[in-house]
């Protein structure tokens, strides 16, 4: 038997089956060799195959909802359906005396019941308050999935409703109700300023005033949040999770819980999508309080619907611009208002109002300039991480209002922007010096490829 | 999902007699993708007691030409209808309607009865059998009946059917076979999107180049698809002219009751009509011209 | 309780599950295959297409019962114990998948797709892949993919 053959047959087969490397394997130097952290490395401008795209393309890739644990049960969470009330009463008794269910909690059972990236403004579980209609009143755990969702259906919840805040420049008003009254409905605060405004709007051959909104984006990945809780007879925890940022997660977890961290055992996997909207805790202490009653590893995976009102979105936000220009189209004075509708709880809104903020004069030279933007909160799903962080909103609106001067004006959209463009070594609006600044660059070559020959207006002026 | 009893139908008499037995609280399974969408969020009142699965049962199924004209059976699926020769053919209409219908998963499973029976105004296959004056056979405990397919629908998501009654077949009357006919549909996206105004047009070209027999069907303007009865009027015996169709277009707004809602407003909706009216009826005359070109030739 | 025989991935499976139990449901909890996913549980995102009798379908809008009898081809059943479809090469070698949450469903579509049409357009394949929602990727790759499969198939078959 040629077994040099048999071997490289058997090898052959592994090949296919195993993930690939990702270029040749360097021979182990002898020598230690000090790397020179200013030369590149050999990986570079290889071709590679992503590690897990093996397991991805023979579905064997196992994401939280995949995983059967025995024991296991299946938790579902009920959900407000009001926007603002104060819970009267909760009467759980008729679904925790059904068949198949073991257990109930609501927001009375989470020992901390407050969590959240900077402001710790958000419930487990809503308890005496509801703050929007996604809010998670009560959960329960049963043998099978759909015995869970009966059982929500025989919880009675007893709502005194108040009338709720949904439109941020209501919610900017001071006569508006507060929504986590007694704190203020402006939760975030941040002013920019450079230069002086009244004087190059004094200069201007013309002023452009404009308001741009965008609306509440949902992520919709195509793996809906999951989490998994089991214990062990030493009190410690495992959670399995669609959470991205688990180190942020456990220290919430163990808030909330009441527990150390060094308790808390956080396991993510591949996840199905996240864009921003698992970066914080949803299911995990409900199942881990589950579990730990229950003495049983529990599941809990949102519904589609509650992607959609009980995840966090991207702020909606709505924007005032006012500019001054010359006659060429130069900008002489910006001034901007942004008002992002913060939802019901802060979530990562301080980020992106903070993002939102900076960026929203645009990558363009502007001496004097005037960015305040406010974040409030609404009786609305929660606004939170959404890829961008509040820069797409408000390239909507500079990008927008650029089009609307230059088609005013006359001016090619094209030339305003160039003639406009950051630099190297432009000031950003916090008075940033910038480097490898490439708005020109970048422009002329898309321009290029795109084949813009010219707008009909630029042709006038 | 909610618990329910499951009865396999093994044919439409079969069906009959289970729907019988275990209604009022029963419920038709065909292809599934509006019943079992449906059922998965809907209210606990809403749930019924039992599931008949007829997807079994074959003579529902199939597309034959009958002494009464062009009959489709209630279970045959959006994908056999863009396949069928005959269909493809004769009423190529038909084809496009049903290209239009959810994905290829859905148009796999979905079924022409299952779609006319959901009664959603806003269906895809309603206006080109409206056009071509569809009648639908029914068949309950005491037998079958007929009736033109306008009279099947009541109003949003209800027709005539009965708990115990099934939608067993559509006819499109022999005379209509070969009609010019063409179906155009507006929504948001180009796949997996309800119509925001969804038209058929139809007509005979008669002699001196006149419409003869026109018909005009409208879909998601009022509770149920309609006819366009002035612009039909109106069309009839006229000469076929560009300046007809818009016209025709601009009186097809008039017979429809379009509402505001999320997807759009009644005003464009309005719009719509008058566009998409005028544009079917240009596609109709086109077909009609482009299969005479091809008899002269020999084809 | 429904009692249900059927074919899956070519083996034969029986089972006796709720009659309100999903093909989704039977596929992943019973026969624990969970390659297709349940990303909407209503037809709306294609997560879990699998093929049923040579059809491409949502098994979340099927019943178990419905399947009694039939034959169920599932992401499982592509590739051999020594070799990859080619549908699962050419996505690994294209980078076709970011999540992968999509990818069995999408890979479902596209078999079904190249056994009824080997050479299809552009827009044959963005008609084929209508079904299933991709979040990551923007589909551009998968295209590629499923192009360059068509393409090795006409030159494999010139050579002869």
């Amino acid at each position: 038997m040629d077994t040099k053959t048999k071997t490289g047959t058997l090898l052959e087969a592994e090949e296919l089956l195993r993930a690939p490397a990702p270029a040749p394997l360097v021979p182990f130097p002898l020598e230690v060799r000090v790397p020179d952290p200013s030369r590149q490395t050999p990986a570079v401008g290889q071709r590679t195959t992503r590690p897990d795209a093996r397991t991805h393309g023979l579905g064997q890739t196992k994401y939280i909802d995949d995983f059967y644990v025995p024991g296991m049960l299946f938790a579902k969470i009920k959900r407000a359906g009001v926007a603002s009330a104060r819970i009267l009463k909760v009467d759980t008794s008729e679904a925790e005396a059904m068949p198949g269910v073991v257990a109930v909690i609501t927001g009375k059972d989470i020992p901390v019941n407050s969590f959240g990236p900077s402001l710790k403004d958000q419930p487990v579980l809503a308890h005496e308050r509801v703050f929007h209609a996604g809010d998670g009143v009560a959960a329960v755990a049963a043998v099978t999935e759909q015995i869970a969702a009966d059982a929500l259906e025989k919880i009675t919840v007893e709502y005194e409703e108040f009338t709720p805040v949904l439109d941020p420049l209501d919610s900017l008003k001071l006569e508006t109700p507060g929504v986590h009254a007694p704190s203020a409905n402006i939760y975030g605060h941040k002013l920019i300023k450079k230069g002086d405004i009244e004087k190059g709007f004094a200069e201007s051959y013309r002023i452009f005033e404009a308001s741009f909104r965008t609306q509440m984006v949902e992520h919709v990945p195509l793996e809906p949040h999951s989490s998994l809780a089991q214990w062990d007879a030493n009190g410690r925890l495992t959670i399995h999770s669609t959470l991205g940022r688990i180190t942020l997660g456990r220290a919430d977890i163990a808030r909330t819980l009441g527990i150390p961290m060094s308790r808390i055992r956080i396991i993510a996997t591949v996840v199905g999508g996240n864009f921003g909207g698992k970066n914080e805790i949803t299911t995990e202490p409900v199942v881990a309080m589950l579990s730990k009653k229950t003495g049983r590893p529990v599941k809990c995976t949102f519904t589609r619907p509650e992607e959609f009102y009980s995840s966090t979105t991207r702020h909606p936000i709505i924007m005032d611009y006012k500019t001054g220009v010359t006659k060429e189209g130069k900008i002489l004075a910006r001034k901007i208002r942004l008002v992002l509708d913060g939802g019901a709880y802060c979530s990562w809104s301080e980020t992106t109002l903070g993002k939102a903020c900076i960026l929203c004069a645009g990558p363009y030279e502007i001496e004097n300039l005037v960015a305040e933007a406010f974040v409030v909160y609404t009786n609305k799903t929660m606004t939170g991480a959404m890829r961008g962080f509040g820069a797409p909103q408000v390239c909507f609106g500079y990008e927008s209002h650029m089009d609307d001067i230059a088609k005013a004006l006359g001016i090619d959209p094209l030339e305003i922007r160039l003639r406009n463009a950051l630099k190297e070594g432009s000031l950003s609006p916090t008075s940033q010096m910038l480097h490898s600044v490439v708005v020109r660059e970048s422009l002329l070559q898309a321009a290029k490829r795109f084949g813009w020959t010219g707008s009909a207006q630029g042709a006038q002026a | 999902m909610r618990a329910f009893e499951f009865f396999a139908a093994k044919d439409s008499s079969h069906a009959v007699a289970l729907l019988a037995q275990h209604g009022p609280k029963v419920k038709v399974l065909a292809g599934g993708t509006d019943l079992l969408a449906d059922l998965k969020f809907a209210a606990a009142s809403h749930h019924p007691r039992v599931v008949v699965d007829i997807s079994r049962a074959d003579d529902l199924r199939g597309i034959q030409m009958t002494d009464q004209g062009l009959r489709i059976g209630a279970l045959v699926t959006h994908t056999e209808i863009m396949n069928s020769p005959i269909i493809r053919e004769q009423l190529p209409a038909l084809v496009d309607a049903a290209h239009t219908i959810g994905a290829v998963q859905t148009r796999n499973l979905g079924t022409l009865g299952g779609n006319l029976v959901t009664a959603v105004p806003s269906m895809d296959s309603g206006p080109t059998l409206v056009a071509l004056d569809a009648i639908v056979t029914v068949a309950g405990p005491d037998g079958k009946r007929q009736m033109p397919l306008t009279d099947f629908f009541v109003g949003p998501r209800k027709t005539v059917l009965k708990s115990d009654e099934l939608l067993v077949e559509i006819i499109i009357p022999k005379e209509n076979v070969g009609k010019p006919t063409h179906f155009l549909k507006f929504g948001l996206r180009k796949g997996q999107a309800l119509a925001l105004v969804n038209v058929a047009a139809s007509f005979w070209v008669g002699d001196v180049n006149t419409f003869k027999a026109p018909r005009v069907a409208l879909g998601a303007v009022a509770p149920k698809v309609i006819h366009a009865p002035t612009a039909e009027s109106f069309l009839e015996g006229k000469p076929i002219t560009p300046e007809n169709m818009v016209e025709a277009g601009k009186l097809a707004v008039d017979d429809a009751k379009p509402i505001n809602d999320f997807r759009a407003s009644a005003a464009y909706r309005r719009d719509l009509i008058a566009v998409l009216t005028r544009r079917a009826l240009e596609s109709a005359y086109q077909l009609h011209t482009t299969r005479k070109a091809t008899e002269r030739s020999g084809q | 309780m429904v009692s249900v025989s059927l074919t899956v991935n070519g083996e034969k499976r029986t089972a006796s599950v709720a009659p309100e139990t999903t093909l989704l449901k039977l596929l992943r909890e019973t026969f624990n295959l969970t390659g297709a996913k349940l990303g909407c549980d209503v037809g709306d995102c294609g997560a879990c297409t699998v093929i049923v009798d040579g059809n491409l379908v949502n098994s979340c809008l099927m019943l178990a019962g419905q399947v009694d009898g039939r034959d169920v081809l599932t992401i499982e059943g592509l590739a051999t114990s020594d070799q990859l479809h080619p549908i699962q090469k050419a996505f690994e070698d294209k980078g076709s998948l970011q999540c992968g949450f999509c990818g069995p469903g999408v890979i479902m579509s596209a078999k079904w797709l190249l056994d009824q049409n080997p050479d299809p357009s552009v827009a044959d394949i963005r008609d084929a892949l209508s079904g299933n929602l991709c979040r990551c990727t923007g589909y551009t790759k998968m295209i590629e993919a499923i192009q360059t499969i068509a393409r090795e198939r006409e030159d494999a078959k010139s050579v002869v």
